[in-house]
């Protein structure tokens, strides 16, 4: 029996690699090769590939997303964290509407407003820019749930208490003792915002028409078609793009796996 | 609550009463703000627009209610797009489902490696979606594709199969697909779930004689019920959504942007809605219409599998 199940452990966490490897080894072959057979080993031409790619504007386009994703990071953490705070920590009036409030928006998909929300960005002159791509991260309504969530069972009210009677301001509080208690969480929801708005293919596919603005997995799915479609360059391309996720993944994947649980166990 | 709060306010200054009063709404306005201009204004204003034909550029025209019964009733593409959508949810939701659940459970009582299986099956869900789309579709081609070759080299099939040109063997890819991304998700989701089960329950279990299977269907199933209500809840409204593996797995490696896969059999609610506001047509006050309604198709289906799926406690 447990022979068995090692087994089956073992299959499936090879599916789940298998096209990771394919997408690597894809991408260290000529690509005419692709078509003769199956590339199970590695081939000699990376170098080549690489230049492909970095022929075109994929450095720039690496630039764009790396800019979308960090922005929309600090973004997200500044407002979840405030609105966390105060509701986790806070007794004012009202707390309980906004807390609904919070509770509501996490159940209104993105979709259903984005038409409102392009033709909104194209009239204050935003359209074709980046900007439409990163402020939809400033509410985020996960993140403010989290961020409810998280402070509610780490920051001891006594430690606020006393911090108010030696007479620490407010924002002092926050900046001084909140921040630094919290650093696990914040640590949690910057790679989850990092990852969705990292891979985010639908709001960039219809907000960026220009290919100066493209974002990573916009700019690839159109790479290529101007000369001949080259697929190993694609998979290197591809490869590389995976690169910040995985690194990330695998240096915090116990954060990772906090946060993507958050929700569910509680709920 | 209040006299605590006159209590601790008591030992300081006037300004001070009133400060920590203000301070919760300044905290929470940054969000409340920010959620108003770039989500609650563009989804009401979607709204709007959905009760009128709009291209874009030229002069609105108000006409009620005419997308929504136009859509629901003289557009088959659309209800064609909604069965799509379904089908390949209840290809992958049950699929998911039970083989996220086996994988934790073999996962959750192993003594060494627990960590390094995890890692490596969320590894797909964290693949930026574009990679699985060419993947795939690289696999499935007919003429290179790794499975037709493989097929054929164990003589299961004469020639290569039109894998992404088949209605449904099309559609259980793009299942595949999600299975495949979302799989490590659900383990991992079932695992976290499975670290709160007390362990004096399996304790009592075994000396009352239970074993292996028996166990995990009696004690382990019932006890995890909440989160898979929060699995299948939450998938449903996902599922719904349904995007990015249909658009790439068409879009990408084959090199035609073909809209809606073979006989339109991929086309999900998304693509529709994309499609008709983006990329062939500018029918904004139409495509919001295709927004709203599956945005009531979300709650409805997402009430429903709330109730099926709690109901079953009940009659226990």
């Amino acid at each position: 029996m447990k022979a068995l199940v090692w087994i089956s452990l073992i299959i499936i966490s090879l599916l789940s690699l298998f096209p990771f490897y394919i997408m690597t080894v894809m991408g260290t072959h000529y690509n005419e090769d692709l078509f003769k057979g199956i590339p199970i080993f590695p081939g000699d031409y990376l170098m080549e590939n690489l230049r492909t790619v970095f022929k075109t504007d994929f450095l720039r386009v690496y630039g764009n997303s790396l800019i979308v994703s960090v922005t929309s990071v600090c973004l997200a953490l500044i407002t979840s964290t405030l609105i966390g705070y105060a509701l986790a920590k806070f007794d004012f009036k009202g707390r309980k509407w906004i807390q609904m409030f919070v509770i509501l928006t996490m159940m209104v998909p993105t979709q259903v407003g984005l038409i409102g929300y392009i033709i909104e960005m194209r009239n204050i002159g935003l359209g074709n820019t980046l900007w439409p791509v990163i402020l939809i991260w400033t509410a985020f309504p996960f993140g403010a749930f989290f961020m409810i969530q998280f402070m509610r069972d780490s920051i001891p009210n006594d430690l606020m208490e006393c911090a108010r009677i030696d007479g620490c301001s407010e924002p002092g509080i926050f900046i001084r003792i909140v921040l630094p208690i919290i650093k696990p969480g914040l640590a949690t929801l910057a790679t989850l915002v990092f990852l969705w708005s990292w891979n985010n293919y639908l709001l960039p596919l219809v907000t960026i028409n220009k290919s100066e603005w493209f974002t990573l997995p916009v700019f690839i799915s159109n790479l290529g078609y101007v000369h001949r479609t080259d697929y190993a360059a694609r998979m290197a391309a591809l490869t590389m793009t995976t690169l910040p996720v995985l690194i990330l993944f695998l240096f915090g994947s116990r954060t990772f796996m906090k946060g993507l649980t958050a929700g569910a166990v509680k709920g | 609550m209040n006299a605590e709060q006159v209590k601790t306010s008591s030992a300081t200054t006037l300004k001070r009463r009133w400060g920590p009063q203000m301070w919760p709404y300044l905290f929470s306005l940054p969000f409340v703000l920010a959620y108003g201009a770039f989500q609650l204004y563009p989804v009401l204003y979607s709204f709007v627009l959905s009760l009128y034909e709009w291209n874009g550029i030229s002069a609105k025209t108000f006409i009620g209610i005419q997308n929504y019964v136009h859509l629901w009733t003289e557009d088959p593409l659309f209800i064609k797009s909604i069965m799509n959508t379904l089908i390949m949810m209840a290809m992958f939701i049950p699929i998911t489902l039970i083989l996220g659940l086996l994988l934790a459970y073999w996962t959750f009582n192993l003594t060494r490696g627990k960590n390094m299986i995890q890692t490596i099956n969320v590894l797909p869900y964290i693949t930026t979606p574009v990679a699985i789309g060419f993947i795939f579709s690289y696999m499935f081609d007919w003429q290179t594709g790794l499975v037709n070759l493989l097929m054929m080299k164990f003589g299961w099939l004469q020639e290569g199969f039109y894998w992404l040109q088949d209605e449904w063997s099309s559609r259980a890819i793009i299942a595949l697909m999600v299975i495949w991304r979302n799989l490590g998700y659900f383990m991992i989701i079932y695992m976290a779930g499975m670290t709160v089960i007390p362990q004096d329950i399996y304790e009592a279990a075994r000396v009352d004689g239970s074993t292996g299977f028996h166990t995990f269907r009696r004690i382990t199933m019932p006890l995890l019920r909440n989160i898979s209500v929060f699995l299948v809840v939450t998938s449903v409204i996902g599922g719904l959504q349904l995007f990015d593996e249909p658009k790439l797995l068409y879009g990408g490696w084959s090199g035609s942007s073909q809209v809606g896969g073979p006989d339109n059999a991929a086309l999900t609610i998304i693509w529709k809605f994309v499609d008709e506001s983006f990329i062939s047509n500018t029918r904004f006050g139409y495509a919001s219409a295709i927004a709203y309604s599956l945005f009531i198709l979300i709650v409805i289906f997402s009430m429903l599998s709330y109730r099926l799926t709690t109901s079953r406690e009940d009659r226990r």
